[in-house]
């Protein structure tokens, strides 16, 4: 029975510089609820989008994963991310 | 990116093309997978689901369902539980894993997640019109 992790490393591992947050909603391993992000995303429509989510499954959903319910962003719409230390200190 | 399920087959210029994949229903006759297609084609609005809109079968169904009739959309649906060929060729001809389904105008527009962002923006009534 895959977690809510074995979901997310997959999905991470499939679509490059991918984020994936996912949570088990029934508590039961099979129904799955995602946010993912994704540069790939851009310029996709929402259908294709999440085919490209759902192709990392393939037969499991439906099988194993009972609903992978999806949501999916391109970085640009994810909320803004904190500023790090490692911005450049400018010059002069 | 295409996810034809031809895409798999090794493409080499030059090479002789290689056999009929085993067991690939394309171009046999498939009564189901037509008149899916044909169902598709039909109606302007057409729901694949569990159950009936008066007796979803499961809660992304019933989800669905809501939003159209929250609409006020005549829409055609159709119970895929009685013969699992029917989810079986639909997600064939839709390349489309999960239930429920919706087409508007031939096209796939998607399943419940897609059609509950739509909706709660106004690109649902707007894709319905």
């Amino acid at each position: 029975m895959p977690s809510p992790e074995d979901i997310s490393q997959r999905i991470e591992a499939a679509i490059p510089g991918s984020r994936a947050e996912v949570e088990d909603y029934t508590g039961g391993g099979d129904h799955f609820r995602a946010t993912v992000t994704a540069e790939a995303f851009a310029g996709r429509s929402r259908i294709d989008q999440h085919r490209l989510v759902y192709d990392v499954f393939g037969a499991e959903i439906g099988g194993a994963i009972h609903a992978l319910s999806l949501k999916t962003l391109v970085p640009q719409q994810a909320a803004p991310q904190p500023q790090t230390a490692e911005q450049p200190t400018p010059t002069q | 990116m295409s996810s034809n399920p031809v895409r798999d087959l090794p493409m080499s210029p030059g090479q002789p093309a290689p056999p009929e994949p085993q067991g690939a229903p394309s171009g046999e006759s498939n009564p189901i997978r037509e008149a899916i297609a044909e169902a598709i084609a039909e109606h302007k609005v057409i729901l694949f689901m569990k159950g009936t809109p008066e007796a979803p079968g499961c809660g992304f169904s019933a989800r669905t369902v809501a939003a159209l009739q929250s609409l006020d959309t005549p829409f055609a649906a159709v119970d895929i539980l009685p013969d699992p060929r029917i989810r079986q060729e639909l997600s064939a001809i839709s390349d489309w894993p999960t239930i429920p389904q919706l087409f508007v105008n031939g096209e796939l527009v998607g399943g419940c997640d897609i059609v509950t962002e739509m909706y709660e923006s106004g690109e649902l009534a707007q894709a319905l019109l």
